[in-house]
């Protein structure tokens, strides 16, 4: 622990749980969630979270408290903390799991190495497959 | 501001306003609109920016409770296992609706008369279809004619493409010699009416950026406002004002200030969605109507419908990118929409392709689904699901029933202070035996598309899009709230146009009919302009 009281301000504690949630593959060119810099981004949205009377905030303050030295357990000490704590509260780890993804996913690196344009879907759009025209010709007889 | 009287007055700029204030405006009196929520602005819809997933589930929510936006009331849902689901601006719902845009079919309007459930309505699929073509022509629908489910239309734009998702499992139906045919869309696949075509930004749910998707902000109301009408925003209808002689007289409402306001005129017309309106006529109690507005049948918030969803999803082989597309207009199928005893239940329902979330969504469904863990395994698993899901909804006939309903909320108010609805729903056994059905031979669709994996949700709960029957059309007083062209029983110059009239509500989405249903009841007012007070 970094010595900060919080679960949500403590930045190395986050980007640890990050990594542990969301790890790196070398295999799959992916990079772990914790190195991309969006404990911010997670810690925000859990404090929305919190505020709309989600139970992740509180959850993950119980899972800091009970787990000193969080950040620099052995990534299986970490696996099986979270594992641990999820089974408390499913529906916070799930909550938490939500935030943790939409954030992961709509980052530059991650849509480039999952084969996505690192851009938002507007302005330049996708192309998209035409219809089949062996379906459509199907469809020719039955036509009222 | 100045609140001169007017001569009809809209309440609710959404679907069934839009339309309806276009085509009364030839009546050649004043028209105003006031609407709650304000102008939407494309600039602004969450495809513009890097994190389009994270707004779109935020202020972009259809979900009032989870946007909890200035211009949106609190809807006590706590007594349903379906959320009832709106946007509240110009344009109303049409801002985050998916753009499905099948008409009823002539039997939808004969329930009674064909399975000896329910009510028939007064009116016909010939009644409408007059006002189903040009509405059709107004928002800019993609489709392919000669659907043998229908009879004989022409959408005014060729289909969108299927897709590969389209594709896939179009195939699937074909194989199994099942009814299929593209979706007619309110989504424009080629420039039209100054507006430019889908560019498949795959985000239809939280605003379409481009403009191809046929929200009434940008189809109806821009010439509403041009053949003088005027919409005036940020302005929310408390209740409406009655005469001594039991007629409607105008509106007392909220400005941008929070200040009250009172508003004249001749005839009132609500279009509030199918929650918004039996509230407002709830809220409007007076000596003479002491249990709301137009209640006398005590079915004013009664026979709320849904449209009860069911998903099935399958994962394939390879990917499809399936996020990429309008997020549902792919294809349609009607194979199980008339009524076949043998299977257990009345009525049926439809189906309508779907496609995938976006990269953030695919993980939250997976996770969901259980198909893909945290730690290790996470990016094995995501590779599988990401772009590879296509699947189906389907959409089933909810019969009315009078112990579904909208109430007022005793406690729950929106920022004005104006009681919040209440909604009280339950499953009806009918609709459980139609939702498993429905999985089932969704199942075998997607196995024979060549599905490896298929997921169902048997109920969505976030799915209460589509809003019915609770101020429903009749010709008998006693057993409905408003006469076969829109007017109150109990107040002459009293109309409603959205879905809170329909008598049933088919197995198909809503939207194309409640347009229609509002373009006609213009046009019954039109006609009937000299007779109106009489
Ligand atoms: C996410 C989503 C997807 C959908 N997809 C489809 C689809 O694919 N196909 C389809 O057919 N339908 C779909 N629908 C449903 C469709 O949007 C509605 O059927 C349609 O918009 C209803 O039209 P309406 O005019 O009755 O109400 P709305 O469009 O909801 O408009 C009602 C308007 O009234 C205003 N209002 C309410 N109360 C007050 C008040 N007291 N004072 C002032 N203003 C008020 C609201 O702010 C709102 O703007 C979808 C809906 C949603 C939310």
């Amino acid at each position: 622990m970094s010595g900060s009281a919080s679960a949500l301000g403590d930045a190395t504690f986050l980007s640890a749980l990050l990594d542990t949630l969301i790890p790196s593959s070398g295999k799959r060119g992916m990079p772990g969630a914790g190195g991309l810099g969006i404990e911010r981004d997670v810690a925000a949205s859990i404090a929305a979270d919190s505020a709309a009377g989600l139970p992740v905030g509180g959850w993950l303050e119980a899972l800091y408290a009970g787990t000193p030295g969080f950040a620099t357990l052995p990534a299986a000490e970490r696996t099986g903390a979270v594992e641990a704590h999820a089974a408390t509260n499913p529906a916070a780890m799930q909550a938490l799991l939500r935030r943790v993804y939409l954030a992961y996913y709509q980052h530059p690196t991650v849509l480039v190495a999952i084969g996505e344009p690192p851009r938002p879907p507007f302005p330049e759009g996708f192309e998209l497959e035409p219809s089949d025209p062996e379906l459509l010709a199907a469809l020719k007889p039955r036509q009222k | 501001m100045t609140n001169e009287p007017v001569g009809v007055l809209i309440i609710g700029a959404g679907a069934s306003g839009g339309a309806f204030a276009w085509s009364i405006a030839d009546l050649g009196t004043s028209v105003l609109c006031l609407e709650q929520g304000p102008w939407m602005h494309q600039r602004d819809y969450p495809t513009n920016f890097m994190d389009w997933e994270t707004r779109a589930s935020g202020p972009f929510a259809p979900n009032p409770n989870v946007r909890r936006l200035a211009q949106d009331y609190p809807v006590n849902d706590s007594e349903s296992p379906i959320q009832p689901l709106m946007f509240n601006a110009v344009g109303g719902s049409t801002i985050l609706w998916a753009a499905h845009f099948p008409r009823f079919t002539p039997g939808d309007f004969r329930v009674r008369t064909e399975d000896g459930v329910a009510d028939d309505w007064p009116i016909s699929y010939e009644t409408l279809e007059p006002f189903y073509t040009p509405n059709d022509r107004m928002m800019g629908v993609s489709g392919l004619a000669g659907d043998p489910a229908y009879p004989y239309h022409e959408p005014p734009l060729p289909p969108l493409p299927l897709g590969a998702t389209g594709n896939v499992v179009a195939r699937g139906f074909e194989r199994l010699g099942w009814h299929w045919w593209p979706s007619d869309s309110a989504i424009i696949s080629q420039e039209y009416g100054g507006r430019a075509p889908c560019i498949n930004l795959g985000a239809c749910g939280s605003g379409c950026t481009q403009g191809a998707k046929a929200s009434t902000d940008i189809t109806y109301w821009p010439l509403a406002e041009r053949k003088g009408v005027q919409l005036r925003t940020n302005c929310r209808v408390k209740e409406i004002t009655v005469s001594e002689n039991g007629l409607a007289d105008g509106v007392l409402y909220y400005d941008a200030d929070g200040v009250l306001q009172e508003q004249k005129a001749e005839v009132v017309v609500l279009a509030c969605n199918g929650i918004g309106t039996p509230r407002l006529l709830l809220n409007s109690r007076s000596e003479r109507f002491p249990d709301g507005l137009a209640n006398s049948s005590g079915l004013v918030g009664k026979n709320l419908m849904f449209h009860p969803y069911a998903l099935i999803r399958g994962i394939f082989e390879e990917n499809l990118n399936s996020r990429r597309g309008p997020t549902g207009c792919t294809f349609w199928s009607h194979e199980f929409y008339k009524t076949d005893r043998s299977r257990g239940f009345v009525r049926g329902y439809s189906y309508e392709g779907s496609r995938g979330g976006g990269p953030g969504m695919s993980a939250v469904w997976g996770m969901a689904t259980g198909r893909i863990p945290w730690g290790e395994g996470h990016h094995e698993a995501y590779a599988r699901v990401n772009g590879h899901v296509a699947g189906m909804v389907a959409i089933t006939e909810d019969l009315p029933d009078e112990a579904n309903t909208v109430t007022l909320d005793p406690v729950l108010t929106d920022a004005n202070g104006i009681p919040a609805p209440k909604v009280t729903y339950t499953l009806s056994e009918n609709s459980r035996r139609q939702l498993a059905h429905a999985v089932d031979r969704g199942t075998e669709a997607l196995k024979a598309a060549g599905a490896v994996d298929v997921q169902a949700d048997p109920l969505m709960r976030t799915a209460g899009w589509h809003l019915m029957g609770t101020a429903r059309m009749g010709t008998d007083p006693a057993r409905s709230v408003v006469n076969e062209w829109g007017r109150a029983h109990d107040v002459k110059n009293l109309f409603i146009i959205d879905g809170s009239i329909f008598v049933t509500s088919a197995g198909v989405n809503p939207t194309s009919t409640i347009q229609a249903l509002a373009l006609y009841i213009a046009d019954s007012i039109k006609k009937n302009v000299g007779e109106l007070f009489a």
